[in-house]
């Protein structure tokens, strides 16, 4: 993590806003995801599921808004720390993971387990597509925490990851 | 009235045929007498003109409720957008000669009203509040009886959507300016509610009314990702500010920028309209950007 000293500098890598700036753009790229391939290719997903709450309605406006506003502000953050020369890659690399990460958690548990918004898919035992969408998540987690530890270490060190 | 029904015919088109002769005819003014004017702002004007008199006069595609929701995406949203990113009040200002006319201009453009009124969440509330009476009262079914009501509640989205828009984008000289993070999250919230909105009339149309299941869930998914595409682009608009205003800052602080450094120098020192030093020039002035 950057020192207040560091971040004033601006050709010095800014870890912690690497970091925030790739995990907004990665949850962001998996909400999409989830959207063009589950609802909209695969039509796995309703639209609409009329057994969806108003809680479940407004968190699933709420989310699909915050999704565009953060793609268009994940690509224009993420300019402005290269365009300062703060970008610290390995801290960009496992932010992004870990907003991979934390969407498909997020989406796997709150959206179809606790506000029931939606479920995986319809007309089938969807345990095990709970299963594996939570394990993947939970991977994509996983990676990301490795990355944030190795980042800090070499970072610790002074050096360089590729 | 159906949606194959247009509100105004002729009348809207010519109406905007003649805002955006106007406009085009400004524009050249300007550049004739020397002022800079980016050309994207007649193609953004003059596609904001066509949208809109199509959404108020063309025949719409689809069943009623469908054309009704594409109406309502290209007169409420998309038009007033794409004209709003125009900066129409600028050019009028920069064109009109000194005097009362302009003093008058700028004197609504900066009164308390009008400044209340372009406060974001006040305008977020009259644009999508006004959605949300519309198909969740009798007013829809109303309007389906009634011309005029009909006739009066488009003048009135495309009204609302400029509002909204001018909110958000902020290009034009205002009285006030807001910060990105307001700006933004009004963004969010508006988003949110026309994204409800339109999932809930997927499953249950405006009272009073009786489209078909087909028909209002093809309209409800116009209406959903219609608003998507506008709310990304005023998104773009909002970032595309905060850029540039962060990359001045920067380079007056004399930090490393990337790249090439500016292509051309500034035309004056208050060629960002003041922003950058906080204090508002007068971008409309005769001659201003001009050295």
């Amino acid at each position: 993590m950057g020192t207040p000293e560091r971040d004033a500098d601006p050709q010095h890598p800014d870890a912690r806003r690497s970091l925030l700036v790739c995990a907004l753009l990665g949850a962001a790229v998996m909400a999409a995801v989830d959207e063009i391939v589950f609802h909209q290719i695969l039509h796995w997903h309703h639209f609409y599921d009329r057994s969806t709450t108003a809680a479940g309605l407004v968190s699933d406006g709420l989310l699909h808004t915050a999704e565009l506003l953060a793609l268009v502000a994940g690509f224009f953050l993420f300019a402005d720390l290269r365009r300062r020369r703060a970008l610290s890659p390995a801290h960009a690399w496992s932010g992004l993971f870990l907003g991979l990460g934390a969407f498909q958690v997020f989406d796997g548990l709150v959206d179809h387990k606790v506000l029931r918004v939606h479920q995986i898919r319809y007309g089938v035992d969807v345990t095990p597509y709970d299963w594996a969408w939570n394990l993947a998540g939970l991977a994509l987690l996983l990676v990301g925490a490795v990355l944030v530890v190795r980042a800090g270490r070499a970072g610790a060190r002074g050096e360089r990851l590729p | 009235m159906t949606a194959g029904d247009a509100p105004f015919g002729p009348a809207a088109v010519l109406a905007c045929a003649l805002a955006c002769a106007a406009y085009l005819s400004g524009a050249l003014r300007l550049r004739r007498r020397g002022d800079a004017w980016p050309w994207p702002r007649d193609c953004a004007f003059t596609a904001g003109a066509a949208v809109l008199a199509w959404g108020l006069s063309g025949a719409l595609p689809g069943g009623p409720f469908t054309g009704h929701a594409l109406r309502h995406v290209c007169v409420g949203m998309a038009g007033p957008a794409l004209l709003v990113v125009a900066r129409p009040l600028t050019l009028t200002l920069r064109l009109l000669p000194p005097g009362g006319l302009r003093r008058g201009l700028l004197r609504v453009a900066h009164s308390p009203p009008a400044a209340w009124l372009l406060l974001p969440p006040v305008a977020a509330a009259v644009d999508v509040g006004s959605l949300w009476v519309l198909y969740r009262t009798g007013l829809a079914a109303a309007a389906h009886h009634h011309p005029w009501l009909d006739g009066a509640l488009h003048l009135h989205m495309a009204a609302a959507g400029l509002l909204f828009g001018a909110a958000i984008c902020q290009l034009d000289p205002v009285r006030r300016r807001r910060s990105t993070a307001l700006r933004a999250t009004t963004l969010l919230v508006a988003g949110t509610a026309h994204a409800v909105l339109a999932k809930t009339l997927y499953a249950t149309g405006p009272p009073g009314t009786a489209f078909t299941a087909a028909d209002l869930r093809a309209g409800a998914q116009v209406m959903y990702y219609g608003g998507d595409a506008v709310e990304v682009a005023l998104a773009l608009v909002l970032a595309v500010g905060w850029y540039t205003a962060a990359g001045r800052r920067l380079r007056r602080a004399g930090g490393a920028v990337r790249g090439r450094a500016r292509r051309t120098p500034p035309a004056c020192p208050e060629a960002d309209g003041g922003r950058a030093t906080g204090r508002l020039s007068r971008p409309w002035a005769p001659g201003y950007g001009r050295r």
